[in-house]
């Protein structure tokens, strides 16, 4: 269980991009985070896997606090969360198949890892994360070829290949087209039903947000301002979280459960 | 009133000319005086020039036609040459590896570490590649590994400097993804930014071996191995027809390495 | 939902790779084996070198006594630096136009340019050793010349190539107001590269130091022969001021040229390749990496 306890950050320049914000995520829940740009989406997520340090309060997991953790601990409960980014972060210049052996890196060991000596049991690892997104056959492509749905999902192998507990994606689809964001969004959807993982999603499209958000989180300037179902959150819900009236821009569009 | 006619706007003032170009001329032109006068430089004076230069140009006759009967004696110094340059260029770009990482704010471990990284390769790029050699030819004595010594330095200087550059400029995202799963900073460095600096190491590496060969072949010159040797001995005795061969071979190996290098860079990228 | 299973594919064939490492590391076990280098006294190699810088810096440590010596040497140095880059600068730029092939033909061009990468080619030691020493005599003057005729055929490539990238609008405009060959050159080519060029002779400048300083290894006077003067009568101590002069000089003009070029080049609008690159202070085509 992720546990957020009075939880803070304020950046160097003064800003609080996150202010006070307590909540419990239970494992295996498919949880959705929505708000304006620069309201703390990212740092809320990244707090979990310390790559943003907390500056007061804390954040647990399974009872851990991620804030005290000395770097070798922290690498731990790293390698134990799976991260999918919204530009991809894939190395270009290497294969898919290198990419999604960077999961297996803190299980590998230094000098295996090193030298690229991977055990057969950690690239049949990899393997099977790449069967699970459905893209084995490009294992030896070089990752710059591929389309950016492609790309995403060698991201999301990455992310499995770490046989992870937990699956965090800073807006996985904000670089993708609709039918390919729907596509993206089922396969996190199926991962966190099959194999119970807890899965935390920022969004900026409302509409995707209530389809595969099993819970939604609202954040404005830092804070947090709405927890409640994805059947709850309806216009106006989304409209408080924002501030403003809603556009287009905020809706992704083109029949939200295609297919 | 008569047809409206555009407001006449007042004219600007002429901005202030500024004083830097003129300045910049002045100091210029002051360096040079200093440089060229009797009392404090060189004693810098065209028509010597000329006269010096005709007068010298005769010995120039004497270097042709070139005396191709010391031939077999260039060969053993000439493989000495390319001996040095290559293991120079190895140890130095394996070693600059390393070192070039370290004098990146992008992954060297702490700042302590970074600038005394930064400042070690500032000193050691500050002495040219002979000057080292004469070191360690006194400290060690005439022949080729002194030369090898000096080299490594020399290339690790060079290349260190371009590769921290070029990872100064990489992309950061596969870095952060590193981290996210746990990988430890040598894990990241080795997964995140080496694939993406590679292509360019490999082609700071060519250049820093086109830069050894042309070097290690006057590195001799100081005692330090390779075919300068030969040209301090055809010097000594005036064989300039000889001194010629030594010259048109280094000229030789120096374009054939470079267009090696250039070709495999090409095929490179 | 299924997956549809795809086969996995094989793995590549690695042979490529497999032969080329092959290859190198037969070359460099070749030089390894071949070299004429006792291996027994390797493990004295460490050593020895801490006896001389330890000579040098420690114990007795650099002559303080002789820093004017050594400092007038490294005055003499950049001289010599200083007039034969101007020596380069001047005669490389008329050659720069002349080897651009958009200002002068593809013809005339290539020859241009083959004939300043033969001048590149030469490393400027053997240039004095070879040809001015025997003409004008030991001391600063072959010095300078060697380093004025090497200079000319790398500014020359570089400023050829700058003058070939330049934007034809101001030259066309200047064409078409009328103006004469010469007139186009100076006022159509000539602001476009003029940062870039300057900034080329200034780094040209921090090169020749170094140059300079080796030079001086031959007789070509400088601080070259202050360091060899000094090892040859081992006179460590002396050696060591030599030496701490050098650097600390060679870092001082670094910082101060480096300044001064990035000005330039903002000044005259834009980035250059100059800094997009920051070219290494060596014998360095910072372009010739990027693009061979």
């Amino acid at each position: 269980m992720i546990r957020f306890d009075s939880a803070s950050v304020t950046y160097p320049g003064g800003v609080h991009a996150l202010k006070n914000v307590t909540l419990e995520i239970p494992d295996g829940q498919m949880m959705v985070i929505v708000g304006l740009s620069g309201a703390g989406k990212s740092t809320l997520i990244r707090a979990i896997n310390g790559l943003v340090p907390l500056s007061d309060g804390d954040v647990t997991i399974d009872g851990v606090s991620v804030r005290h953790a000395k770097p070798k601990q922290l690498r731990e409960i790293r390698s134990r969360i799976g991260m999918i980014f919204q530009t991809f972060n894939l190395v270009n210049r290497t294969t898919v198949l290198n990419n999604v052996l960077m999961g297996r890196l803190h299980d590998a060991g230094t000098m295996r890892s090193l030298l690229a000596w991977y055990k057969p049991e950690d690239v049949e690892i990899a393997m099977l994360a790449l069967e699970r997104v459905g893209i084995v056959e490009k294992a030896y492509v070089r990752a710059s070829n591929l389309s950016g749905g492609q790309q995403q999902r060698v991201g999301i192998a990455r992310a499995l290949a770490q046989q992870p507990k937990i699956i965090l994606a800073d807006e996985p689809v904000a670089s993708l087209d609709p039918p390919t964001s729907h596509v993206v969004m089922r396969d996190l959807q199926r991962i966190n039903r099959e194999l119970n993982m807890t899965t935390i999603i920022n969004l900026h499209f409302l509409d995707l947000a209530k389809v595969y958000g099993e819970r939604i989180i609202g954040m404005r300037a830092g804070e947090l301002v709405y927890d409640g179902t994805g059947a709850e959150a309806d216009e106006n819900v989304f409209r408080d979280i924002y501030g403003r009236s809603l556009t287009a821009d905020d809706m992704l569009g083109e029949a939200a459960a295609a297919g | 009133m008569t047809a409206a006619t555009a407001p006449r706007s007042a004219r600007p003032s002429r901005p202030h000319r500024s004083l830097v170009g003129p300045l910049a001329l002045l100091v210029f032109a002051a360096i040079t005086w200093w440089a060229a006068s009797d009392e404090f430089g060189l004693n810098f004076d065209v028509p010597r020039l000329f006269t010096n230069l005709t007068r010298g140009a005769g010995i120039l006759a004497e270097f042709w036609p070139p005396d191709f009967s010391v031939l077999p004696r260039t060969v053993d110094p000439l493989l000495e040459t390319i001996q040095m340059a290559v293991i120079a260029s190895v140890i130095g770009c394996a070693v600059a590896l390393p070192v070039a990482f370290l004098a990146s704010r992008v992954t060297s471990p702490n700042i302590v570490a970074y600038i005394v990284d930064r400042s070690v390769l500032s000193v050691v790029r500050s002495l040219p590649d002979v000057l080292y050699a004469l070191i360690f030819v006194a400290a060690l004595s005439i022949g080729p590994l002194p030369g090898i010594l000096a080299l490594i330095l020399f290339n690790i200087s060079v290349v260190a400097k371009l590769l921290s550059e070029t990872v100064d400029g990489v992309d950061q995202g596969p870095i952060e993804a590193a981290r996210a799963t746990g990988a430890n900073r040598l894990l990241t460095v080795r997964w995140a930014v080496l694939p993406q600096v590679l292509p360019n190491y490999v082609a700071y590496s060519l250049y820093a071996f086109e830069l050894n060969i042309r070097a290690s072949a006057v590195l001799g010159i100081v005692g330090a191995g390779g075919i300068g040797n030969l040209i301090n001995e055809t010097r000594r005795f005036f064989q300039y027809d000889k001194l010629m061969v030594v010259v048109i071979e280094i000229l030789i190996l120096v374009i054939i390495v470079e267009w090696i290098s250039i070709w495999l860079r090409r095929k490179l990228v | 939902m299924t997956i549809p299973t795809a086969s996995r594919p094989p793995k590549p064939s690695q042979r490529a790779k497999h032969i080329a490492t092959g290859l190198v590391v037969l070359v460099v076990a070749a030089a390894v084996l071949t070299v004429d280098v006792q291996i027994e006294r390797l493990p004295d190699l460490p050593g020895a070198l801490v006896r001389i810088f330890g000579r040098m810096f420690l114990e007795p440590g650099p002559e303080w006594a002789y820093l004017p010596d050594a400092f007038g040497s490294m005055l003499e140095s950049i001289q010599i630096a200083w007039l034969g880059t101007i020596i380069g600068a001047v005669l490389s730029l008329p050659l720069g136009f002349f080897g651009a092939k958009n200002i002068t033909s593809r013809l005339v061009s290539n020859i241009i340019r083959q004939l300043l990468n033969v001048i590149r080619a030469v490393p400027e030691i053997l240039v004095a050793v070879v040809v001015f020493i025997p003409m004008v005599g030991l001391g600063a003057y072959p010095g300078m010349l060697a380093i004025g005729v090497h200079s000319i055929g790398t500014l020359g490539k570089l400023s050829a190539e700058v003058i070939e990238g330049i934007d034809t609008g101001p030259v066309e405009a200047a064409r078409a107001a009328g103006g004469r060959p010469l007139q186009i050159q100076r006022w159509g080519v000539l602001p476009q590269v003029l940062p870039e060029i300057v900034a080329f002779w200034l780094y040209r400048f921090e090169i020749n130091i170094r140059a300079s300083a080796i030079l001086g290894a031959v007789g070509a006077g400088g601080v070259g022969e202050a360091l060899v003067q000094s090892l040859v009568f081992r006179r460590y101590d002396r050696a060591g001021m030599v030496v701490i002069v050098v650097i600390v000089v060679t870092i001082l003009i670094d910082t101060a040229s480096g300044w001064l070029r990035r000005r330039i080049i903002e000044g005259g609008g834009g980035t250059s390749r100059a800094d997009l690159e920051q070219p290494e202070l060596v014998e360095v085509d910072a372009v010739a990496i990027q693009r061979p």
